[in-house]
């Protein structure tokens, strides 16, 4: 894909995304390839959770979340050290079952894993299921005060976002975004996503073209990152940009993300070309579906998200939220049910 | 391993990560001097230089200022530098991808090259040669370092990309005035990026193999701080005089230990303190003047802490056992040669330019295992026989020869034959590994079949890696895990399946 927008000067330059992308999967199939060849290989089941969790985050490669269980199940069946449970403690977490990630890193803990290491993954699941937010937001505080890096700063400004304290996020965001050293174009990309989010959808009265903007950077860096994209073309479509919105999302069809038919759908019905916008949403909803066999915690929001506007189903909407509210009761995820609960008709 | 995946830093952008460096003769011309580094651990077959990198090699003069334990090695302020950089990636006319870059040479020349162009690039005055793209990855590690035990070479069958330079060298390093140097490669970012942090002057750099994961941070030495990332920022030639303490301090805990790997004491304290020292003096020593060879490598560091003047060019060869060479030195001063669990890359270096083995295509990988509900050595004494017919596609199986070698030629039972040599098994771990030798289109084929205890059971895992001949990637996959499926399944009927 190419990127839609030039990067502006702007902010720290990075390896061109392209680039990083087709370095991602260089790097990807080689972890594998040393798996394959001895599974106890220091470090190699290790490396595939970290390339995987990226190629399903940026490139919209949703089968990663199938390759990880796949891994962690291999591994664990010839590695009888933590290595194997921390390894199932992220997959766990990375397919949202946290439950499960908090069994496996207790039995981390017990196998003598490394505390600093455990102990950094439970703040992750605990701030992802919004338990004990008050912990970990002074966590979260002393660690980047400590470090200063910007892979501390990310995760406090989330929870910041999180907490609905938009300034302070907004302040901590950029500065994450701005003190970046390092070449590597994927954590610049997932700030700028961040910060649209931010101004986009989680602020009160929110600001589509400070949105735009930060979306635009995320693809400008990283112009294969799906979810990118998706939300860019968002809000061109409610913009009337429909032609822009459609160039946006054309080339992540091939990622397999069915929120993209989704929204093109979206682009497509606001053009009046029903019958293929019906066509795209056929494929959306059984694209949704599939994914919910095999992940349901992972995407149930997004899920409620679909069956709650084009999706056209508020009751599967409902459910699905519910099911989300019970694994992560976070604010966004109450928020979420609540708006969908108020659409449903009283029998339910 | 060598300089390869040291510190968290270089780890996030993989083509930054620098993995060895060399120094040695030209094998086509004597009287020229070829320098060459590789980045990208484990790169697959579409690996790409990053374009926002400086990829530079230096070289600066050298003077031997002591020997015996007052040895040092005194580098000069002026350096020659052979810098690439690399473009974003265009597309040529047939739509294949190609990325172009080019050479900053000495003097303020420029060399344009195109990446993977096995030639190379010629200055037209003849004199300096350049290339950049994958190669097989030319470094093995045979040792688990942490334990000092062998092991195959983990880093089989995996590629790098690498960027070389051929030089005449009396034009470009003029060894009138000084025919020892001293060479480190570095990978440097953007300038004057961060708007709120200092810039970050290196991602990472290297001088001799394995200062980062072998020297600093000794695998064995457990508790410590990891210094990489804090030593890879540090300037090549000049590490800060306040610093100096901590990395000296690191590197004599770690060599106290590598002595005492065996047991015996090498090293006196004296030694090992000048040892540490000409280490933390960290660059790839060379002499122009003098042969390198593949067995010459830190010759010239050896002798002159020994006492004596150097005999060879030191450097570092392609085919050189940097490793093997480096653990006898730290374990037990040379006394006995300590040779790991293997005596060669993947593939060797060649004669020709660019002189690093072609890439490694990409192993095809067919596992699969099953857990079933009996005791692993119940399950290991029926497919732990390299000769048992256990396996329902299988008629017949015979054997030729025993032990480490054997043949086994298995008849299927549509006709088939395919005959598999064993390599290497352990009945107490309840572990083989076999190659193909004929029968099925591959080649490069390692297959393993392992029983480990799970629960109250155990688990048989079966992999196998190999590349396809004569039939696509997907039909031999299929063949293959078809076979391991069915001999998997069929171990399931007999010893049940684990709950």
């Amino acid at each position: 894909m190419t990127a839609f927008v030039e990067l502006d000067h702007s902010g720290p330059s990075a390896t061109d995304g392209e680039i990083a992308a087709i370095n991602l999967e260089s790097a990807r199939r080689g972890a594998w390839a040393r798996f394959a060849r001895d599974a106890r290989l220091p470090g190699a089941a290790e490396a595939i959770v970290d390339q995987e969790r990226l190629a399903a985050q940026f490139l919209g490669d949703l089968d990663s979340l199938d390759r990880l269980e796949g891994l962690a199940t291999q591994f664990a069946r010839v590695d009888d050290s933590s290595r194997a449970a921390l390894v199932e403690a992220e997959v766990a977490s990375a397919v949202h079952r946290f439950d499960d990630a908090r069994s496996h890193l207790a039995r981390a803990a017990h196998m003598g894993g490394l505390r600093d290491t455990i102990e950094r993954h439970l703040l992750t699941i605990d701030q992802a299921s919004g338990v004990k937010l008050d912990a970990v937001l002074a966590a979260r505080r002393r660690i980047a005060t400590a470090s200063g890096q910007h892979e501390d700063l990310v995760p406090l400004a989330a929870l910041l976002a999180d907490l609905e304290r938009f300034a302070e996020a907004d302040a901590v965001y950029q500065q994450a975004f701005y003190s970046y050293d390092d070449v590597s174009p994927f954590p610049l990309a997932w700030v700028c996503f961040q910060l649209g989010m931010l101004w986009g959808e989680l602020v009160p009265v929110p600001d589509p073209h400070l949105a735009a903007l930060w979306y635009r950077r995320a693809i400008a860096y990283l112009p294969g990152y799906v979810k990118a994209r998706v939300h860019l073309a968002e809000i061109y479509t409610s913009q009337k940009q429909n032609g822009d919105a459609e160039l946006l999302l054309l080339p992540a069809l091939s990622s397999r993300d069915p929120e993209v038919r989704w929204r093109l759908a979206d682009v497509l019905i606001a053009q009046e070309r029903f019958e293929e916008a019906e066509t795209q949403l056929a494929t959306a909803r059984l694209g949704f579906d599939e994914l919910l066999e095999r992940h349901l915690l992972a995407f149930a929001d997004h899920a409620a998200e679909f069956y709650a506007a084009s999706g056209n189903d508020y009751r599967r909407a409902l459910e699905l939220a519910l099911a989300n509210v019970a694994n992560r009761p976070t604010r966004r995820a109450i928020k979420q049910a609540h708006a969908i609960a108020l659409n449903v008709t009283p029998s339910v | 391993m060598s300089d390869h995946v040291d510190g968290p830093r270089s780890i996030g952008d993989p083509p930054a990560d620098l993995t060895d460096l060399f120094a040695f003769t030209s094998p086509e011309n004597p009287a020229h001097t070829v320098l060459a580094a590789c980045v990208f651990p484990s790169a697959g077959e579409d690996a790409i230089f990053s374009n926002i990198i400086d990829y530079s090699i230096a070289v600066r003069r050298v003077t031997v200022a002591g020997v015996g334990n007052a040895a040092k090695f005194e580098p000069a302020g002026e350096e020659v530098r052979f810098s690439f950089r690399f473009e974003t990636l265009k597309r040529d006319a047939a739509g294949k991808v190609i990325q172009r870059g080019i050479c900053k040479l000495p003097g303020d020349r420029e060399l344009s090259l195109t990446v993977n162009n096995e030639k190379g690039s010629w200055m037209p005055e003849g004199d300096v040669r350049v290339f950049a793209g994958l190669r097989s990855d030319p470094f093995y590690l045979a040792w688990n370092a942490a334990e000092l035990k062998k092991l195959p070479n983990l880093l089989q069958h995996t590629n790098v990309l690498c960027i070389v330079v051929e030089f005449d060298t009396l034009r470009v390093l003029d060894p009138m005035k000084g025919s020892l140097f001293g060479a480190i490669a570095e990978t440097v970012p953007p300038q004057q990026r961060s708007l709120i942090a200092p810039p970050v002057p290196r991602i990472d750099w290297i001088g001799r193999p394995e200062q980062t994961n072998i020297r600093l941070n000794n695998p064995a030495l457990s508790g410590i701080d990891d210094l990489r990332d804090l030593w890879n920022q540090q300037m090549p030639f000049a590490i800060p005089k306040e610093l100096q303490p901590l990395f000296l301090k690191r590197l004599k805990g770690s060599f106290a230990d590598w002595d005492m790997r065996d047991g015996k004491a090498d090293w006196t304290p004296e030694a090992l303190e000048a040892n540490a020292k000409v280490f933390l003096d960290d660059f790839l020593l060379f002499d122009v003047t003098k042969p390198i060879t593949d067995q010459s490598h830190l010759e010239i560091e050896k002798s002159t802490l020994n006492g004596r003047p150097y005999q060879t060019g030191g450097g570092r060869t392609v085919d050189a056992n940097c490793i093997d060479i480096l653990l006898t030195w730290l374990v037990n001063r040379d006394r006995e040669f300590l040779q790991g669990g293997a005596t060669g890359a993947t593939k060797p270096g060649m004669k020709i330019f660019p002189y690093f083995a072609t890439p490694n295509a990409e192993l095809q990988t067919v596992a699969d295992s099953v857990e079933l509900a009996a005791a692993p050595d119940e399950v290991w004494s029926l497919i732990g026989q390299f000769g048992g017919a256990w396996h329902p596609l299988t008629a017949k199986v015979s054997l030729t020869g025993t032990g480490i070698g054997q043949l086994r030629t298995i008849q299927t039972l549509d006709g088939q034959e395919i005959v598999e040599r064993l390599e290497a098994i352990d009945d107490a771990k309840r572990f083989f590994r076999y190659t193909n030798v004929a029968g099925m289109a591959v080649s490069h084929y390692t297959g393993t079949l392992e029983v480990k205890p799970k629960s109250s059971g155990c688990v048989a895992d079966w992999r196998a890696q190999f590349l396809a001949v004569n039939k696509t990637d997907r039909a031999v996959k299929v063949m293959v895990s078809t076979l391991f499926k069915t001999g998997l399944e069929s171990l399931k009927l007999r010893f049940g399946v684990a709950k």
